[in-house]
């Protein structure tokens, strides 16, 4: 679990230098298949957060899902672990398994 | 473009005993018979979940068989919930190719069978698998991208309300249509969360029903003017702006393009208000209004019947009820009755001479946007 150490894996375009989640396929922004691996801290900050009501077979209702920005222009879908945080939030963000999870409190320390 | 709108069928939207092979033909048969039985040479079916009882359904052979027209070439297309837009722009472009001179487009979907939950899940094909993996949900992404649209224009819940009553009003005067009588504000509000801040009538109601129209080269009412079609990332957080879809805007604008026309000639609009503020949203990237200022023109009832632009008079999808693969081509038939005068009470107060319909797949990963125009002969 990246998140162990208090960072998480980014994808770099070596071709036009975006930074995005890391995908399947090529950069998301320029196509090109040129992609490093980039290890960013473990802190983001809420732009959205909902609370699904109606959940999918297996999800527990309430379930709650933040929108957050881990370094500029670089979001991921984080699921809330707590109260439904508010914008402007700083959260921490810990990868399980394809998940992604916000966490209130004080960032973990890298 | 020399393809037009000959006729056009609808089976009523709404919770359906009928399969989804008899929805078709329902559809089906107003529109062959509007064109006098003449003969098809092209076959273009639309559906997204093809659900059968028990298993999928090969449409395009069932429904080939049941109206007899075997002999006539065929396609099946899919694109979530833009498929019945997406049949429509593929058999344009087929008789565009000068190969066939007479096309039948029909578009339907089968869904109220099924146990919600199940029918939620396989609408998650229209969401990133990662996304799906974190428990997310079409409300629940719509709801993000709200948030988003709300606290960036400083508008409030109430102002998406605004839209589903529009919606319910419109719908009330349309037969077809799932939902028959208008709510007000407070009953929006008063409806149960789904997923925060949208709650259940602000969301498209899971629906039977299917939109068939038939298509031919030539002049004729209903001239398809321009068809355009946009893409963008199936993955949401690859957006860098969740208040605009980019797809949008890249199909409007080559629909715009091809019927050398800008939205001030547009007299009539079928929008894809699969959640109440995207019909904010879609109006400001058809550039009927500028960013943000959606809401005004339902708090102004400029949408109205009467008003500067008519929206969704047939109801929308928030109105007419949502068969996924369906509601793409049923806005495309209501602009079409628009523009023939055979839309009954919900007519115009101002007969319009040119339509827009606009269909999306998920949250804008695919657009779609179709201009018709009255001929004058």
């Amino acid at each position: 679990v990246s998140g162990a150490r208090g960072t998480i894996d980014l994808s770099r375009c070596e071709a036009c230098l975006a930074r995005f989640l890391p995908t399947d396929g090529p950069c998301p922004r320029c196509g090109s298949a040129k992609v490093a691996a980039l290890s960013v801290p473990g802190v983001g900050k809420v732009l959205a957060a909902t609370e699904l009501h109606v959940t999918p077979p297996g999800v527990r209702s309430p379930h709650r899902l933040a929108l957050v920005e881990v370094v500029e222009a670089v979001r991921l879908l984080a699921v809330v672990e707590g109260a439904l945080p508010t914008r402007g939030t700083l959260v921490a963000i810990v990868k399980d398994g394809p998940v992604y999870r916000a966490l209130a409190g004080p960032p973990p320390v890298a | 473009m020399t393809t037009h709108v000959a006729s056009v069928g609808i089976a009523r939207f709404g919770k359906r005993s009928e399969g989804l092979v008899e929805l078709a033909a329902e559809a089906a048969g107003p529109a062959l018979d509007g064109v006098g039985r003449k003969p098809i040479d092209l076959l273009v079916v639309g559906t997204m979940l093809a659900h059968g009882d028990p298993g999928p359904v090969p449409l395009l052979p069932r429904l080939a068989g049941r109206l007899g027209l075997e002999s006539s070439s065929g396609l099946r297309v899919e694109a979530t919930s833009a498929t019945g837009a997406m049949a429509f722009h593929a058999a344009v472009l087929a008789l565009e190719s000068g190969r066939f001179s007479r096309a039948l487009v029909v578009a339907a979907e089968k869904m109220t069978d099924r146990p919600t939950p199940e029918i939620s899940a396989e609408l998650t094909a229209a969401i990133h698998p990662s996304e799906v993996a974190s428990g997310a949900t079409m409300p629940g992404l719509a709801a993000l991208v709200t948030q988003r649209y709300l606290e960036r224009y400083g508008l409030t819940t109430d102002m998406i309300d605004l839209v589903s009553v529009h919606a319910r009003r419109m719908s009330a005067d349309n037969p077809n249509a799932q939902f028959q009588s208008p709510v007000s504000v407070d009953d929006v509000a008063a409806s149960p969360v789904v997923a925060l801040p949208l709650r259940r009538l602000h969301c498209a109601a899971i629906s039977d029903g299917a939109a068939a129209v038939v298509l031919e080269r030539g002049a004729g009412p209903s001239a398809v003017l321009g068809i355009g079609q946009g893409f963008d990332s199936l993955r949401l957080v690859d957006r860098p702006d969740l208040t605009t879809f980019a797809a949008t805007r890249t199909a409007a604008r080559i629909a715009y393009e091809m019927a050398k026309t800008t939205r001030k000639e547009v007299e009539v609009v079928e929008l894809h208000d699969a959640f109440a503020p995207l019909g904010l949203v879609h109006l400001e990237d058809l550039g009927v209004c500028g960013p943000g200022e959606g809401a005004s023109w339902f708090s102004n009832r400029w949408v109205e019947r009467d008003g500067r632009l008519p929206v969704n008079p047939g109801g929308g999808l928030l109105g007419r009820g949502h068969p996924v693969g369906a509601s793409g081509l049923a806005g495309i038939v209501e602009v079409a009755l628009q523009l023939r005068g055979e839309a009954g009470a919900r007519a115009l107060a101002r007969p319009p001479k040119m339509g827009l319909a606009q269909s999306m797949s998920g949250l804008g990963t695919q657009s779609f946007v179709t201009i018709l125009g009255r001929s004058e002969t």
